[in-house]
């Protein structure tokens, strides 16, 4: 008797999350619904079904991918995205490690400086950050891996940090003993243990920088454009304009994030847990 | 040991202290510094002490509003989507069916961008509003309420994800021992499950409170403000001043280290929770 | 895991070695023209123009093949001219070309603007006064004339006075604003019939997109308080205003709120490209905009609007004596070149200017693909653009007895004052603002954000 009450309960439990879940993907079936609409069907009957009237097929993706230039704003994403998570990973690893283990007053300071960065909101460095940037010459999609480095190594650095103090000695001093050079030490012993730790660092730098939309558009986004300034052309008051655009572009953008979160998911989740019981 | 690391210093700290230096360090002292003075460019500033802070507050009241809007926002933020994050935590524990597709369909709007959020949630806000006849200007309300639910929509997932880490880590034997003492599922609730992951749930509400307050892209996409800046919070205000008027620049500066001791505020109550907590246990 | 996350790494990477591949072309492109540039130098243009954005494309793609320099446009969103201009022209790869709204803007930008009296294009504009000078220099060429007013589908209005009952028998009928409200408001009760949504397009409030209303409508009235006060245009004069003839703006407003597509309540996320499609697709009869608006117009896809059909009317608001009044035609785009940009990319860029307007590929650009009605006399009577509007403004201008305003918003202070009109246009419209707080706030902020000019 009570194991079928518990099924029933059990069966309500699903029905439930089921809606849930069909409302937290209503959004982005909506966009995808408006995407194969003409553009002026979708403010005025957002919620209509495309008809023979207003369905359009690709042309919308069509649209949106000249209009903003899709393609190149996915390459120069990508290549932001991978190159920045590569510096960062790599080296806020090493920076870690030698300021967890050579204990000076010096290398103390510089660890609470990079802790300190973490709470500084990116409004109180936007301009001169992106005035340095122009002034050196950094703002091209190159230059703005040291900045997303400089920037993201607060947070980076720390989490190393956090993991590296549980990490004992003896190993490294094994290693030293056996002739390594500290450089070898940290390539050949050190940096495999910190496996764990930079996959979480690049996950939620990976979250960061693919999505960034303010430092990009003012360092670089005159001449080049990511996917988030792609989309906030469409929308910013130029004259190609266009609802249709949009929404195929809102899609367009959404693939590669569905499709890295499916196939890494376990990471992914992984790492925001570890993120979030350190941070 | 110590000793024979040190010259490789250069090579350790260097590539990543010099981006932080660049990055970082100067654009953040000299933020101060630009804070005093009156600027367009960086080239020719003028010194105008407390000036610029005092127009922050003055000049007129968007700064002030802005702060009332982020304070609402928030609250209702924190308090909504742990709720709801935690509430979600222990319907995806009880080991039913399907808990993991739940799982990943719930935490997948985290990883979309706050401008994609923006616009997709417009259409939909606009679409709903449309049958009262009005759209997401006709109030700032509506933008307000918007926003809400967008940043639930966002969190709830990612809050979810924390609080499950922190209800699988429960030991078993302690509930089950309750349930022999008798105790009601609220009871069980209220007096071992919540006390038990109060760590997860400090993290989460700082979480979500620093993030809240610091809203810029989704704010900026759905709404940018309207109607008249009143749904505007402080990093879209700060981003208004400076690249609005010509020759505000020095008080979006002012506005912008004002808004960070807040943060840093923030940061230092959660760093002393924390502490705080640590030791008790 | 392992197995399905190593494929995946893979991937990414090769893409991003093609994306690099493809990045790296094109900054490789930019880098190795910049260190080149020492010898050949090279064209960066901030366009003042969204409508066209596209176009110089286009344009910057013809002139390079043509002379193998490098031109570069960028475009800033509409309303954000000034701004992007204050943020690019600190960079170290500042534009060599730019461009002001008059004698206010040449008061922001004075140290950048370069003498133009020696360049070519200059010695050719028609009418020379027109160029921003001061003391000696010529500091601002203006290369396109434009005109604003209401722009109406003709075969709706043929269909309405067709109709028996209707206000008026033709056009030419309507030349105040009781007229024109006459009929507008008969055309409403009959809108079914005319198979139309609404008489007037939607009066898109948008911000950044409420500019039809907050600049070039609010144009009319303060032309007229200024003319009809004699008050020097040139002096302090206009540090103030009274908006004396709010009222009128109100009635031409009211009409267009009352009679639209859309409801008043759900402007604030309208724009403009929806009006003009709206206009195109024949779902209203009128909308008011310039004749810049036909690059919308003719891309709207299934747009019924016959070429011969579209036409202008002027903006009726009840002035005493209006029935003369035309457009609204002037301009506000002044080609500048940078004083601080190196001898050599001056040149470059007068250059490019003079090509645009003198060669035959270039003219056949500005004629077909910009619409621009360009004021120079490398361009004969017959070289208007074809396009109706265009042909269209060239008719006003020349009409007999027909007074057309000018464009004094370039007098408007800053697009602060602006963006505060239109958010409390759009309050109005929703009926969250009465009309007298409406006329304090612009009267108030007027006085306020004149005293920023800086001089």
């Amino acid at each position: 008797m009570k194991q079928k009450k518990k099924s029933w309960r059990s069966t309500l439990l699903v029905v439930f999350l089921t809606i849930l879940a069909v409302f937290f993907l209503a959004p982005v079936f909506l966009v995808l619904m408006n995407s194969f609409k003409g553009q002026f069907y979708i403010s005025d009957a957002p919620f209509a079904l495309p008809d023979a009237n207003t369905f359009v097929g690709l042309k919308n993706y069509w649209n949106g991918i000249q209009k903003v230039g899709f393609f190149s704003a996915f390459g120069y994403s990508l290549f932001i995205t991978v190159c920045s998570v590569a510096a960062i990973v790599l080296f806020c690893a090493m920076t870690a490690w030698y300021l967890v283990r050579v204990k000076t007053r010096m290398a103390n300071g510089l660890y609470y400086l990079f802790v300190f960065s973490m709470v500084v909101p990116f409004q109180m460095v936007m301009f001169t950050m992106s005035k340095i940037a122009n002034l050196l010459r950094l703002d091209h999609p190159v230059g703005i891996i040291l900045l997303y480095l400089g920037f993201g190594s607060g947070l980076s650095v720390f989490l190393y940090s956090g993991f590296i103090k549980g990490i004992p000695l003896d190993v490294e001093e094994a290693a030293t003993i056996d002739g390594c050079r500290p450089l070898q030490t940290f390539f050949l012993v050190v940096f495999p243990i910190l496996k764990p730790t930079a996959i979480t660092v690049a996950i939620l730098n990976a979250m960061w920088i693919w999505n960034d939309y303010l430092l990009p558009y003012l360092v670089i986004g005159n001449r080049y454009r990511t996917i988030p300034i792609a989309v906030q052309y469409l929308q910013g008051g130029y004259g190609s304009r266009d609802m249709g655009a949009l929404m195929a572009t809102l899609i367009l953008a959404i693939i590669p994030i569905v499709v890295f979160y499916l196939a890494c998911q376990k990471y992914i989740i992984k790492g925001v847990m570890a993120g979030a019981v350190k941070g | 040991m110590q000793k024979s690391y040190r010259k490789y210093a250069v090579f350790f700290i260097l590539p990543t202290f010099i981006a932080f230096i660049i990055a970082f360090l100067v654009p953040f002292l000299f933020g101060i510094y630009l804070s005093f003075t009156k600027f367009t460019t960086v080239t020719n500033t003028q010194w105008v002490g407390w000036d610029n802070y005092v127009r922050a507050f003055t000049a007129n009241r968007d700064f002030t509003h802005a702060l009332g809007v982020t304070a609402a926002f928030t609250v209702v933020s924190v308090i909504s989507v742990n709720l709801l994050a935690f509430g979600l935590a222990l319907l995806l524990t009880r080991g039913i069916r399907g808990t993991n597709l739940f799982r990943t369909v719930f935490f997948m709007p985290n990883l979309i961008g706050g401008i994609v959020l923006g616009y997709i949630w417009q259409l939909m806000i606009n679409g709903l509003l449309l049958r009262a006849g009005v759209d997401i200007t006709y109030d700032p309300k509506y933008g307000f309420w918007g926003l809400v639910v967008l940043m639930n929509w966002q969190m709830i997932g990612y809050m979810m994800i924390i609080y499950i880490a922190g209800l699988q880590n429960l030991p078993g034997d302690v509930l089950e021992a309750a349930e022999i003492d008798g105790a009601s599922p609220w009871q069980k609730l209220r007096h071992v499950t919540i006390p038990m992951v109060m760590p997860s749930i400090t993290i989460c509400t700082f979480l979500t409170l620093t993030n809240s307050f610091k809203l810029f892209d989704q704010n900026f996409a759905l709404t940018a403000g309207a109607p008249m800046k009143k749904t505007a919070m402080l990093a879209l205000d700060i981003y208004n001043t400076f690249y609005g008027r010509v020759g505000d620049e020095g008080v979006g500066q002012a506005k912008a280290v004002v808004f960070f001791l807040m943060v840093a505020a923030i940061a230092f109550v959660q760093l002393w929770t924390t502490r705080s907590r640590e030791v008790e246990q | 895991m392992k197995k399905r996350i190593v494929p995946l790494l893979a991937f990414c990477l090769a893409l991003t070695l093609a994306g690099c591949g493809g990045s790296g072309g094109s900054s490789g492109a930019s880098a190795g023209s910049a260190v080149a540039g020492k010898k050949e130098g090279s064209i960066y243009y901030l366009n003042f123009k969204p409508e066209v954005a596209d176009v110089y494309q286009k344009v910057a793609a013809a002139y390079t093949e043509a002379t193998g320099v490098e031109l570069r446009v960028v475009t800033a969103a509409s309303g954000t001219y000034e701004q992007t201009l204050k943020s690019e022209m600190a960079k170290s790869d500042a534009p060599t070309l730019f461009q002001i709204n008059g004698p206010l803007g040449y008061l922001n930008w004075q140290d950048y603007c370069a003498d133009l009296s020696d360049t070519q294009l200059y010695q050719h504009l028609n009418d020379p006064s027109l160029a921003v000078t001061s003391k000696d220099g010529v500091y601002g060429i203006p290369y396109v004339v434009e005109g604003y007013g209401i722009l109406y589908n003709e075969a709706i209005l043929r269909k309405y006075f067709a109709m028996t009952g209707a206000k008026a028998a033709s056009v030419d009928e309507i030349n105040n604003f009781e007229k024109l409200q006459e009929v507008v408001e008969d055309m409403t009760a009959k809108k079914e019939q005319l198979g139309i949504d609404g008489v007037f397009a939607s009066t898109s409030l948008k911000p950044g997109e409420d500019w039809r209303w907050q600049t070039h409508l609010a144009n009319i009235p303060l032309s007229y308080e200024w003319s009809r006060s004699n008050v020097d245009l040139t002096g302090d004069a206009t540090r103030e205003i009274a908006f004396f003839y709010s009222e009128n703006y109100k009635k031409i407003f009211d009409l267009y709120l009352n009679n639209s597509t859309v409801d008043r309540k759900l402007l604030g996320t309208r724009q403009v490209m929806d009006s003009m499609a709206e206009f195109a697709l024949g779902r209203c009869a009128m909308v008011q905009n310039g004749n810049w608006a036909w690059n919308d117009i003719k891309g709207v896809d299934g747009n019924t609007v016959g070429e011969e059909d579209v036409k202008f009317l002027p903006v009726y608001t009840g002035m005493d004596g209006e029935e003369n009044q035309g457009l609204c035609i002037g301009t506000e785009n002044f080609f500048c070149i940078n004083a601080k940009a190196s001898e050599n990319d001056q040149k470059l860029a007068a250059d490019f200017i003079y090509w645009l307007f003198s060669s035959d590929t270039g003219k056949k650009l500005v004629k077909e693909d910009l619409g621009f009605i360009a004021p120079f006399d490398t361009f004969s009577a017959d070289e208007y653009p074809e396009d109706p509007l265009a042909r269209e403004v060239a008719d006003w201008m020349n009409k007999e007895g027909i007074q057309n305003i000018p464009w004094n918003f370039t007098l408007f202070p800053g697009q602060t004052f602006k963006d505060h009109f239109g958010g409390a246009l759009l309050q109005y419209a929703q009926g969250n603002m009465e009309w007298a707080d409406v006329v304090t706030q612009v009267v108030d902020d007027w006085k306020t954000e004149s005293a920023n000019r800086t001089v």
